[in-house]
């Protein structure tokens, strides 16, 4: 139905209406909000509006669900809330966005024009509050700018690098009356397009390369290239390792990945950035959990840095090559020699089979990186596995077996604890088709476990994998490590009864602790009909290995101690 | 080292907030600034920073800006000492 064909002209129409309208026509079927005050126009003109609309419990979540919604779809997640507490519950989802370059829309009421700047009732400044973290905000000041300003809210968020845009809706321009105004088409700079001279260099540069690797970031999932991708390193035999979110743009089995690189990475990742002679790195930023001590990340190499914003440009590492473009465009137009290079091909293969995930660790209790690789043999094609934030994440990224990055869903620039199960509501609602994982742990699901409310309200049917060591796990394993094992508010002994709790929303539960329950409680996950958790209690020991520490050179990785726990 | 950067932006409420806003946030340290209006849609800075960082990084991230029409960089020798209260270039852990 075209809803815009009902508008008759000069049809006196509520800002509200205006807004909702608009937000049809940018394509918005389903959004995440909670009402309030000065939004309550816009939730009365909600009603029978056509939009779906999920009442998330806390706006945090609401704001997690649109940015869940926005990576699986690319297209902008929209979440609303009230001004005040509404709007500020909102920011840390707002940041999340902004740090992954998610699209979304954030619309938010504030206290009507006249009152604003006196401290009115549930008034804050949240359009200074977030100039930091959005691509970019508008306030409403005419009911004749709303068509304009969503229009041009939605193709921001999703043009170019994607981000977060809020718009702050006084409630007198969402109360008031005006008739709609078409707006001309938003006016956005063209995207970059490649330098003819500068794909040539780089085929020369990979041609010429002895040691060649590619590192694959998150950019390439954000512009749908991945096909481009993997055909451009098929044609030129190149080495890929990949950042947190560039997992899946490689199938973790293709025999040209050698791993996640980084703090947490794989050690054949590690060795291969830190002994290439040419790094290309494709849709990512050398954020420092990547490369660790930047002045001695990959030394003896020269770097191409491809990638469709000039600002991530030698930011942190110089780049030799600069390519400033669309991914697709650029990687179509780089056309290097195959060259057979069978030292360094034989050198990452030995570095992959020495650096090989092993799952004997000692120990009598459930080993999380065994359960989570078990899970993903007997995954359903079509997974998407959500995280929060700690071990249980680097667990998810080093065990987990993706097809597309897609199915990888990670707070990787905010590290956001909270963020698995309303970023995984988000996507089950955009892909309803898709089994979708929470994977968690017993510190992070604390952190928006009011969101259960909301699985069990639109019986939005994801599946929680709990992983309970009863600490704040990865905190934990510093002060292990980097503070001498003087343990400061890590322990969680107090915990509640998850599967109680769980139980409790009306969801279905089961705790496990013994490794022979471990296949058939997730299987019994995988399968349950609706939404369902699997609790897991693990070893409150357990680390994460291998660990570069903080400011130390990638290839300076900690190892697990021969005893487990150690 | 001091940069002086010669920024058209639009008008808009917010748009001057913003682009200050970045200026600082991104490790540079205003030195001088002056805006003025050049008619009712556009808006002429121009600032001076100090900082240890590239100033055509600044101009890379300011003109990511959308209120941000031109960004113009004018490297000028530096004739004092670090300003005092600059942010340090660190990194975090």
């Amino acid at each position: 139905m075209n809803v815009s064909t009902q508008l008759a002209p000069e049809q006196q129409l509520s800002g509200s209406q205006i807004l909702i309208e608009a937000l049809k026509r940018n394509g918005v079927t389903d959004f995440f909000g909670y009402p309030g005050g000065t939004i309550m126009p816009v939730y009365d003109a909600l009603v029978g509006s056509g939009l779906k609309h999920y009442l998330c419990r806390h706006e945090q979540g609401a704001a997690l669900a649109a940015d869940g919604y926005g990576r699986v779809t690319r297209k902008p997640g929209v979440c609303m809330a009230t001004s005040g507490p509404g709007a500020t519950n909102l920011v840390t989802g707002i940041a999340n966005a902004f740090m992954d370059s998610v699209p979304m829309v954030i619309i938010t009421g504030q206290v009507p024009s006249a009152l604003q700047g006196t401290d009115a009732f549930q008034e804050v400044d949240i359009f200074g509050i977030t100039l930091p973290i959005v691509k970019h905000s508008y306030i409403v000041r005419e009911i004749a700018d709303i068509p304009r300003i969503v229009d041009e809210a939605f193709q921001l968020a999703q043009s170019g690098r994607p981000g977060p845009v809020l718009i702050d809706l006084p409630k007198d321009i969402s109360a008031g009356t005006g008739t709609w105004v078409d707006a001309p088409p938003p006016s956005l700079p063209a995207a970059p397009t490649a330098d003819v001279e500068a794909l040539k260099k780089a085929s020369e540069m990979l041609s010429t390369a002895r040691r060649p690797l590619v590192i694959a970031g998150g950019g390439i999932a954000i512009s749908d290239s991945v096909e481009v991708f993997r055909e451009f390193i098929s044609r030129a035999g190149l080495p890929v390792t990949a950042t947190l979110k560039g997992l899946g743009v490689m199938p973790t089995d293709d025999p040209s990945f050698v791993g996640m690189l980084g703090m947490h990475g794989n050690g054949a990742a590690n060795h291969a950035v830190q002994n290439c002679d040419l790094l290309m790195v494709v849709g990512a930023r050398f954020d420092d959990r990547a490369t660790g001590h930047l002045a001695q990340f990959a030394q003896s190499a020269r770097v191409i840095h491809l990638d469709i914003d000039p600002a991530e440009i030698s930011k942190l590492r110089k780049a030799d090559l600069a390519i400033v473009s669309e991914l697709a465009p650029a990687l179509e137009g780089i056309q290097p020699e195959n060259k057979a290079r069978p030292t360094w091909v034989a050198q990452c293969e030995a570095w992959k089979k020495e650096f090989a995930w092993r799952y004997d660790a000692p120990g009598e209790g459930i080993y999380a990186p065994k359960l989570l690789r078990d899970m993903c043999r007997v995954r359903p094609d079509d997974m998407i596995v959500t995280c929060d934030v700690g071990q249980h994440q680097m667990w998810v990224a080093q065990h987990c077996k993706f097809n597309d990055p897609l199915e990888h869903l990670s707070s990787g620039g905010l590290g956001t604890m909270g963020y698995g199960l309303p970023a995984a509501i988000g996507a089950k609602v955009a892909k309803p088709e898709s089994t979708v994982v929470c994977v968690s742990g017993d510190g992070s699901i604390m952190m928006n476990v009011q969101e259960l409310a909301t699985l069990n309200r639109y019986g939005i049917d994801v599946k929680i994998l709990l992983f309970d060591n009863s600490a704040l796990g990865l905190v934990r394993q510093w002060q292990e490590i980097f503070f001498e094992g003087n343990y400061s508010e890590v322990h969680l002994d107090d915990n509640p009864d998850f599967a109680g709790v769980a139980r409790a929303f009306g969801i279905q539960a089961r705790s496990v602790k013994e490794p022979e329950e471990a296949a058939s409680a997730v299987e019994w996950l995988l399968n349950s009909e609706g939404a369902a958790m699997l609790h897991v209690s693990i070893d409150s020991m357990e680390n994460v290995w291998p660990l570069v520490p903080p400011g130390k050179a990638n290839h300076r990785m900690m190892k697990a101690n021969p005893v487990r726990g150690k | 080292m001091n940069h002086t950067l010669h920024i058209q932006l639009s008008s808009v409420e917010g748009a001057v907030i913003r682009a200050l806003g970045l200026i600082e946030r991104r490790g540079f340290s205003l030195v001088k600034c002056s805006v003025s209006e050049l008619d009712g849609a556009v808006r002429d800075m121009e600032v001076t920073v100090s900082s240890t960082r590239p100033g055509d990084l600044l101009k890379r991230q300011l003109e990511r800006l959308h209120d941000v029409f031109t960004v113009e960089l004018k490297p000028v020798a530096s004739t004092q000492k670090q300003q005092p209260g600059i942010r340090p270039v660190t990194r975090r852990i």
